[in-house]
């Protein structure tokens, strides 16, 4: 998987109810665009580490610009 | 299968110098109950959910107290191109419940859960009993057969 500054990561829910959760890129780490990333996450503010597993998808920032 | 393909969730880590309540806040925002803990890029501990209650609450450390003192060191690791049945074995040897995943260059990638084995196992134990269930629901009886001649 791949991100760059300013994209987002959705992670999937994982049982049925269970709301997705988002982050939002702030540093790419590995090679290429690749990971490990820094995220913030949505709900706290808080950063982390992200290892992005199956679970989650990247929402392009140029995506979620008005047009 | 590969210990990497049996991989369900993303990883979450956070450095060694942050605080048990950054972990704990972490964990919350990400929906994990598991964080790696890295000192610089050395894979220096895991620190769980069951952790923070037991070495942290259970104690009454502060807040502010490094996650590195209730983590738990060495990481038991497994590398993502062994086969999942190694990771049978490597759960049975450590007694841990949280593998710690690793790539061909030795970095971490993710992290293999014991829940995940119980999946793979319970996909297999579908397909071997699906025969079994069509059997049961409409059995094929040698009488309901023609009779030869």
């Amino acid at each position: 998987m791949q991100a760059k500054v300013g994209d987002r990561i959705v992670i999937k829910g994982h049982r049925v109810g269970e709301a997705d959760r988002d982050c939002l890129v702030l540093e790419v780490h590995g090679p290429d665009g690749g990971p490990p990333f820094v995220v913030r996450w949505g709900d706290s503010g808080h950063e982390s580490l992200f290892f992005p597993g199956p679970d989650c998808s990247v929402v392009a920032y140029d995506h979620v610009l008005p047009v | 299968m590969l210990v990497r393909d049996a991989l369900r969730r993303s990883g979450v880590g956070i450095p060694a110098g942050s605080s048990i309540f950054d972990a704990a806040a972490v964990m919350e925002a990400s929906g994990v109950g598991a964080l790696v803990v890295f000192d610089g890029s050395h894979l220096a501990g895991v620190v769980t959910d069951r952790d923070l209650v037991r070495r942290a609450l259970a104690r009454r450390l502060a807040g502010d107290a490094r996650v590195d003192s209730v983590m738990t060191a060495p990481v038991a690791t497994i590398e993502g191109s062994a086969d999942l049945d190694d990771a049978y074995v490597a759960f049975r040897a450590t007694g841990v419940r949280r593998l710690a995943v690793l790539d061909d260059a030795g970095r971490f990638s993710g992290m293999l859960s014991l829940d995940d084995l119980l999946l793979h196992l319970s996909s297999h134990l579908r397909d071997v009993t699906r025969p079994v269930a069509a059997e049961v629901r409409a059995p094929h009886h040698d009488s309901l057969l023609p009779v030869p001649g």
